[in-house]
């Protein structure tokens, strides 16, 4: 039988090479850096963000240019216009959040492909000085989460066992995300950038099964209890 | 394939080095042919307590860097056959113990006939804690029932699971939950965390309680490990451990205050 294939989440730190509409001196200082550190660019894993008002020709100049470079260029990010260009080139597609033009889901709202991405489920305990994030989706915990453990989550967050760490969803300012909790302890809560300590939370619900949802008039959480 | 079974806390102070030793005795007295080796590079105490610091000539580094054979490097304890100590370096750091040096030790003790490597962790979660936890089929943790000695048991649980060989294969680390330190009349005083919340906030099966005791500082004194004093309460805790550690089923004692006299009481002694 087939060992059960090794898949996981890792995140990665890349980094991101902004191509200006005038790229001329750019490509004069890579130029002037490759002389430096010849071997320097080959070994770094870069992104390339274009601006909006490249056309593809432009791109293809510059992945071009950085090919003959010797740059290790693995993918495209930057406006939603460019995925095309990525295809035909062969490279990558990075969807960028951060992107101003791509942002036609309001940020108060959980991304639309939040719905279809499945939620990240992980199987605790989640131990002190663990984090954990789960990008555009809900964050599903099963066991505890430990006192100096972080869980993240751009969507909902769900934990079904004791919860003493810290708590955010909505990470990515999504105000509409919630937390839901059947042992509710925690350091501190967080939703959509509004966060509060323990002291705030109604001594009633301690240890009690507990959504928590945020109030975008008064911009502070409601906790209730989930019976 | 030997077994190696990491004892481990975090925090320093709660009784690796006296778990270890106890641990590693208990092994070789269940029959099992047990090697302890120490991991605290520069701070040696695991001699002093086996009582064998007279005895080191070569160590764990020196194996390591390949200035000795392993042979050389192995000292045999004079009270238990089927017992071997490898003692850590007090004059190198931690840096001298790379990932393939102590593979290939375990790998060359695994090959001598040894069943158990029990590794004594240093404190910390540097170098020297992640190499003696990195090759762990069971880590046995010790703690304090104290909050901040529970927490970075925690702290140090998590590491395992994440970072440890069998953690990098997609497997896990067998968890085993030894607390030391016990004073069961201060936790009935509510002064001393009980068994039960520690076991609550970590989550990890309970292998023994052991109970404070003066026996164990003696033990430690005269490099006698204190699981070979089998009057002590302290030296029976470590028996029950280790026979529930290989799978016996045994109850817990010296968890409930002991009952005093009323001779003792009137005069105020026994403890």
């Amino acid at each position: 039988m087939m060992p059960a294939p090794q898949i996981r989440l890792t995140r990665y730190s890349v980094m991101t090479l902004e191509w200006p509409k005038d790229s001329e001196p750019l490509e004069h200082w890579l130029r002037g850096q490759r002389e430096i550190a010849p071997s320097l660019m080959q070994e770094i894993a870069i992104i390339l963000r274009p601006s909006v008002d490249h056309k593809s020709e432009d791109i293809r100049h510059a992945v071009d240019t950085l090919g003959r470079l010797g740059v290790g260029l693995i993918g495209l990010t930057g406006d939603s216009c460019h995925r095309a260009t990525a295809t035909t080139l062969g490279l990558a597609w990075l969807s960028s959040n951060t992107s101003s033009v791509e942002s036609d889901v309001g940020p108060s709202q959980i991304p639309a492909d939040s719905a279809r991405e499945a939620a990240l489920v992980i199987e605790g305990p989640v131990r002190s000085g663990v984090q954990i994030y789960a990008k555009d989706r809900d964050l599903v915990v099963i066991g505890q989460v430990s006192e100096g453990a972080e869980i993240m989550a751009d969507g909902h967050v769900h934990v079904y066992g004791r919860l003493r760490g810290r708590v955010a969803a909505g990470v990515g300012g999504q105000t509409g995300a919630e937390i839901f909790c059947v042992m509710f302890e925690p350091e501190l809560v967080s939703i959509g950038g509004t966060y509060c300590g323990d002291e705030q939370i109604p001594s009633n619900l301690w240890s009690a099964r507990v959504r928590v949802r945020l109030d975008t008039n008064a911009q502070t959480l409601t906790f209730t209890s989930m019976g | 394939m030997a077994i190696v079974v990491t004892v481990t806390s975090g925090k320093g102070g709660v009784g690796k080095t006296t778990s270890s030793a106890a641990i590693a005795a208990g092994l070789a007295q269940a029959g099992h042919r047990t090697v302890v080796i120490d991991f605290d590079v520069g701070l040696r105490n695991l001699d002093l307590v086996m009582g064998v610091e007279r005895r080191v000539v070569f160590d764990f580094v020196s194996v390591i860097s390949g200035e000795a054979s392993l042979n050389q490097a192995l000292i045999q304890d004079k009270r238990l056959e089927r017992l071997s100590i490898l003692a850590a370096s007090q004059t190198k750091d931690k840096d001298a113990l790379t990932e393939d040096g102590v593979g290939q030790v375990i790998e060359q003790l695994s090959d001598m006939g040894f069943e158990y490597i029990v590794c004594d962790s240093p404190a910390g979660i540097e170098r020297g804690a992640t190499m003696a936890l990195y090759f762990a089929d069971h880590a046995v943790i010790v703690t304090n029932p104290e909050v901040s000695s529970v927490r970075d048991s925690d702290r140090i649980l998590g590491i395992l699971q994440s970072k440890s060989k069998h953690a990098e294969e997609g497997g896990r680390v067998n968890e085993h939950l030894l607390i030391t330190r016990y004073d069961p009349v201060r936790v009935d005083q509510g002064e001393m965390l009980s068994k039960e919340d520690v076991c609550d906030i970590l989550a990890v099966k309970l292998i023994g309680v052991i109970p404070e005791s003066k026996a164990v500082l003696k033990a430690s004194n005269t490099g006698f490990p204190v699981i070979l004093d089998a009057e002590s309460d302290a030296g029976m805790a470590y028996s029950d451990a280790v026979a529930r550690f290989l799978g016996e089923d045994r109850p817990l004692r010296f968890v409930t205050p002991k009952k005093q006299g009323l001779l003792s009481r009137i005069l105020g002694g026994g403890d």
